[in-house]
């Protein structure tokens, strides 16, 4: 009988669909070796069983998880379909993020019990050590840090992760404990448990804020949304930033306690989170506090949409629209910490960081409601310099950006809200080029134009681009992060 | 603050008059405020008052935090900030009005030193009985600090100020002594300031100045705060021109004027007992 042994490393895409002879599927098998009086047979449509699947390398790893992952193996038909179902399984395998790789080896059944079309798949895997760690360094805003970090993957062999993170900087420290459990058999519905102390500057508002908190959650998908359901107590301490700080920042100084609990839904079906090229992703987020303890008392609605739609030639439109409100309950005003804020590169370009709405000696105190949207196009660059290779990184991106922030008096009623919301629209246009940096960030040079702009607003154009000279312009470069936090903000203008 | 940022503040200050919406910002006369800061807070209403500059009480449950130097009372004057009686009298100084200006340099050097006495003495006592006297510490300080805030946050915050507090006392000696030895300190500084005033009407002259209000803000409180033993405020009624003089600058400075003076002195946080 022919000894056909059949091993798929890396990852089997693309997935052999055409060709029914065996040459297209041995681009990733190895040799296969055929004895001389041995007969090669067409092996797609031919039945086959499955009767073993075996593990190798498995260590504190129990063994419940790993049957729900590989139970789909069991009831392939044929060889490509165990081909295909081996290969769900080892991806399933991977992203328990317990193993550190796996390997699948499909043979051909031996021994007594063996079926003439049976076939035996063996998954070979390396688990990951019991605890590994990691040193960083970082440089921000003025502020450079130490970062420690220490993961204990596997903790218990179903899953289990507890992770800790330490960061001692020249400003402030802060660090994070978290346990994490997905359910055994459906890693989608998970839950976990945060403990963390987080500090932040926030220069656009002269503030300095100190998050200590804990927080539990719970994940899980319904068809095909996934849901989070989250409580969170945290004692926050607001202090200014500058002793130039604004009177009204000054009166949020001082300590508070937010008990909340928040629900989030979010549907994403686009293929990449950086540039996507198709797809629509919709995030409804809501948040009540104060019924379970605590002194802040709110509820917070917010929402994104983006919809992606490739057009002719490789470029790509983009649609966003974004938007919350804030209602505190009873008759305490609501906090700095927890109002919105608008402005900057990741929501309307041109306007700097945070900086648009209400504010009070030059400190923005943030607005209770808003909304943003943006229309953008993004093509390759002119002439495709470097196609194939570093140059399909850039992409030429055009853009539309609009926004508004404000207080509402919530006495009145929805028309005179959206009345409000529609009165004093910030917007800003412009063009220029962005570099995709893997699957986290997003490098952008730009040309604004801001518009709209109201008094107290700061915006990065300073001089008026019709009477001056074209070297008098203002460039924005930033970079991106997924989750649209600017990280580093750097702005050139170059004089006359 | 660095020489030429107080000289720049400075010239900022004496630029413009006394608005008259200034105010002064302290706890929650109720609830929250302690012995120490409610006495600190009358000294420099005191001292306004003797200026003749109108100033309104504002109550925050945030206002230690809210101050600059993390220490109440503190005024918030057209837009500045300024905060504990020392930099308010450089302040009012630089505005025009001043107590002292008629004293002579010996007699300057005198009153430092007896405002010295005051804050080193009187107020570091108020603070132990408030802060290390365990009694004191369970019945009426942690409740009265945490009383704005939910729990667990009120417990964490008394137990983090009276940490900080210890930790000061150790700095400077004082974390070996009994209740008893502070009683006999604050009964030696009482006595020193009895000896200093004599029969006048104010420690300097007939004129008040800013040791009269300080010396006013801590007697007064000691003696109209019910806490719970008598035993400070006994130390201080041994001295009886001590006890006139508090009488006299409440009668001058603060009944008779408008109505939020006089709640300022009147619903303090415990019964009164002193003029009665």
């Amino acid at each position: 009988m022919g000894h056909i042994p059949l091993k798929c490393k890396q990852s089997l895409e693309p997935l052999p669909m055409g060709g029914p002879d065996f040459g297209a599927l041995g681009e990733e098998a190895e040799l296969v070796e055929v004895e001389p009086e041995a007969k090669q047979e067409i092996l797609e449509n031919k039945d086959v069983v499955v009767q073993h699947v075996h593990f190798d390398g498995l260590g504190r790893t129990k063994d419940d998880i790993i049957m729900y992952e590989i139970s789909d193996v069991f009831k392939a038909k044929n060889l490509i379909d165990v081909m295909r179902k081996s290969h769900e399984a080892r991806e399933k395998l991977l992203r328990l993020g317990i193993f550190r790789q796996v390997e699948v080896l499909i043979d051909t059944c031996q021994g007594d019990d063996a079926l003439p079309n049976g076939l035996d798949v063996t998954f070979e895997v390396t688990e990951l050590r019991r605890l590994t760690g990691s040193y960083n360094t970082m440089v921000g805003n003025n502020e450079g840090s130490m970062v420690l970090g220490l993961k204990f993957p596997n903790l218990f062999g179903r899953a289990e992760k507890v992770t800790f993170q330490f960061s001692y900087g020249t400003k402030e420290t802060s660090y994070g404990l978290s346990f994490f459990k997905p359910q055994p058999g459906k890693f989608e519905r998970n839950f976990s448990v945060n403990l963390y102390k987080v500090t932040g500057q926030f220069p656009w508002s002269s503030l300095r804020e100190t998050d200590r908190g804990i927080s539990t959650e719970f994940n899980f998908p319904i068809w095909k949304t996934s849901h989070t359901l989250k409580w969170e107590g945290v004692w926050r301490e607001l202090g200014c930033l500058a002793r130039t700080a604004s009177f009204s920042v000054r009166e949020e100084s001082g300590h508070s306690l937010k008990s909340s609990l928040s629900h989030a839904m979010v549907i994403d079906s686009r293929n990449s989170s950086i540039l996507p090229r198709r797809g629509a992703l919709l995030k409804i987020n809501q948040e009540l506090a104060g019924y379970t303890g605590g002194d802040v008392s709110f509820l917070k609605e917010d929402f994104e949409f983006q919809l992606n739609k490739q057009l002719l030639w490789d470029s790509v439109f983009s649609a966003s629209l974004w938007g919350g409100m804030l209602v505190p309950i009873g008759d305490k005003p609501s906090s700095i910490a927890d109002r919105f804020y608008l402005g900057g590169p990741t929501s309307v370009r041109g306007f700097s960081m945070y900086s648009i709405g209400p504010q009070s000696e030059g400190d923005y105190l943030g607005g209770e409601a808003y909304w943003a949207g943006g229309l953008h196009l993004y093509t390759p660059l002119p002439f495709r310099p470097g196609r194939g290779g570093f140059g399909d990184l850039f992409r030429t991106h055009f853009f539309l950006n609009a926004g508004n922030l404000c207080n509402l008096n919530y006495g009145d009623g929805p028309r005179a809200h959206l009345q409000k919301l529609a009165e004093y629209i910030r917007w800003s246009y412009g063009a220029g080029i962005v570099l995709r940096l893997g699957n986290i960030a997003r490098l952008e040079l730009n040309y604004c134009f801001p518009m709209g702009v109201q008094s107290g607003d700061r915006f990065v154009f300073y001089t008026n681009f019709f009477s001056s000279n074209w070297f008098q312009r203002l460039l924005h470069f930033y970079l991106v992060l997924s989750e649209r936090i600017a990280v580093f903000n750097f702005v050139y203008s170059m004089p006359v | 603050m660095s020489l030429v940022a107080e000289a720049f503040v400075t010239q900022l200050a004496a630029a413009e008059p006394w608005p008259e919406n200034a105010a002064l910002y302290q706890q929650l006369k109720e609830e929250q405020i302690l012995l120490s800061d409610n006495a600190s807070s009358l000294a420099v209403q005191a001292f306004l008052q003797m200026c003749n500059l109108p100033i309104r009480v504002v109550c925050r449950a945030n206002a230690e935090y809210m101050s600059p130097s993390g220490k109440v009372p503190f005024i918030h004057v057209g837009n500045q900030v300024v905060s504990e009686l020392g930099p308010i009298v450089q302040f009012v100084k630089a505005k025009g009005h001043s107590l002292s200006d008629g004293l002579d340099e010996v007699q300057k050097a005198e009153m430092k030193a007896y405002m010295e006495l005051v804050n080193n003495m009187l107020l570091t006592a108020e603070l132990y009985l408030q802060w290390c006297d365990d009694v004191t510490v369970e019945e009426i300080t942690h409740p009265r600090y945490g009383s704005p805030y939910p729990w667990p946050l009120n417990r964490i915050l008394s137990y983090q100020k009276q940490w900080e507090v210890r930790r000061k006392m150790k700095a400077i000696g004082w974390a070996g002594k009994t209740l008893e030895q502070v009683l006999e300190d604050v009964d030696q500084c009482c006595q020193a300031l009895s000896q200093r005033l004599g029969t006048q009407p104010y420690f300097f002259n007939k004129q008040p100045t800013e040791l009269d209000a300080l010396v006013f803000g801590h007697l007064f409180t000691i003696l109209t705060t019910q806490l719970t033993t008598d035993e400070l405020s006994e130390k201080v009624k041994n001295y009886s021109n001590l006890t006139a003089f508090c009488r006299r600058i409440e009668q001058q400075y603060f009944e008779g004027h408008d109505k939020d003076s006089a709640t300022t002195v009147a619903a303090r946080s415990a019964k009164r007992s002193l003029l009665r």
